[in-house]
């Protein structure tokens, strides 16, 4: 018993201090170059076909319904 | 196993289309408090687009096919109007409005790719890297 309690006394435990660990991760320079494409005139034109459908559609409650957008 | 950008692609897909889908639910609840007679919203089971997109995202990283990712979201735009025109006529409910689903939903998906989940893609290494550079490094 005596030799047991000698030896868990020896050894350090495993680390359960999360703290320095979240610092490291935190400290880490993990970022994401997010590169958004440039809105052109294909874009534009696609934005004013979608405003422009919802725009003229007979019921457009039930028509953006329909597609998931109400 | 499933490779990690394949797992990353379904995320991104998945994860887009949850988060865009918050506004219609909000703009639904709005809709009814401000026009009291809105009340004919079509029963169609968006919820499981986040599953559609994200398999779809999985799809473009596997497949890697011979064409834009706004016009890879296209395709999905035109299936799900197809499906969503179907699925009207089989439960009784369609109208001549659901005839433009397709293609608009064809627009509106091609942006949201194109804009949204493309740069995402790009951004987190889910599109593979060109043969010439994956042999040298």
């Amino acid at each position: 018993m005596r030799t047991l309690g000698l030896i868990r006394r020896g050894t350090a435990g495993p680390s359960r201090d999360l703290w320095p660990r979240l610092r490291a991760r935190l400290a880490d320079d993990d970022v994401v170059a997010l590169r958004v494409p440039a809105i052109g005139w294909l874009d534009a034109t696609a934005i004013a076909v979608v405003v422009g459908t919802i725009a003229l559609v007979p019921d457009p409650v039930r028509f953006l319904s329909a597609c998931g957008l109400l | 196993m499933v490779r990690r950008r394949y797992l990353l692609a379904y995320l991104i897909g998945a994860g887009v289309a949850g988060t865009l889908l918050t506004a219609p639910y909000a703009a639904r609840v709005a809709v009814i408090e401000l026009i009291p007679g809105a009340t004919t919203f079509s029963n169609v089971p968006f919820f499981l687009l986040p599953i559609l997109w994200g398999v779809w995202n999985l799809l473009w990283a596997r497949l890697q096919p011979a064409m834009s990712i706004g016009a890879w979201g296209a395709i999905l735009g035109v299936v799900a109007g197809i499906a969503v025109n179907l699925l009207f006529v089989a439960v009784g409910t369609w109208f001549a409005a659901v005839m433009l689903l397709p293609a608009f939903l064809a627009v509106l998906y091609a942006l949201l790719f194109r804009l949204i989940v493309g740069p995402l893609n790009e951004a987190l290494g889910v599109e593979s890297e060109p043969a010439g550079m994956a042999r040298t490094g």
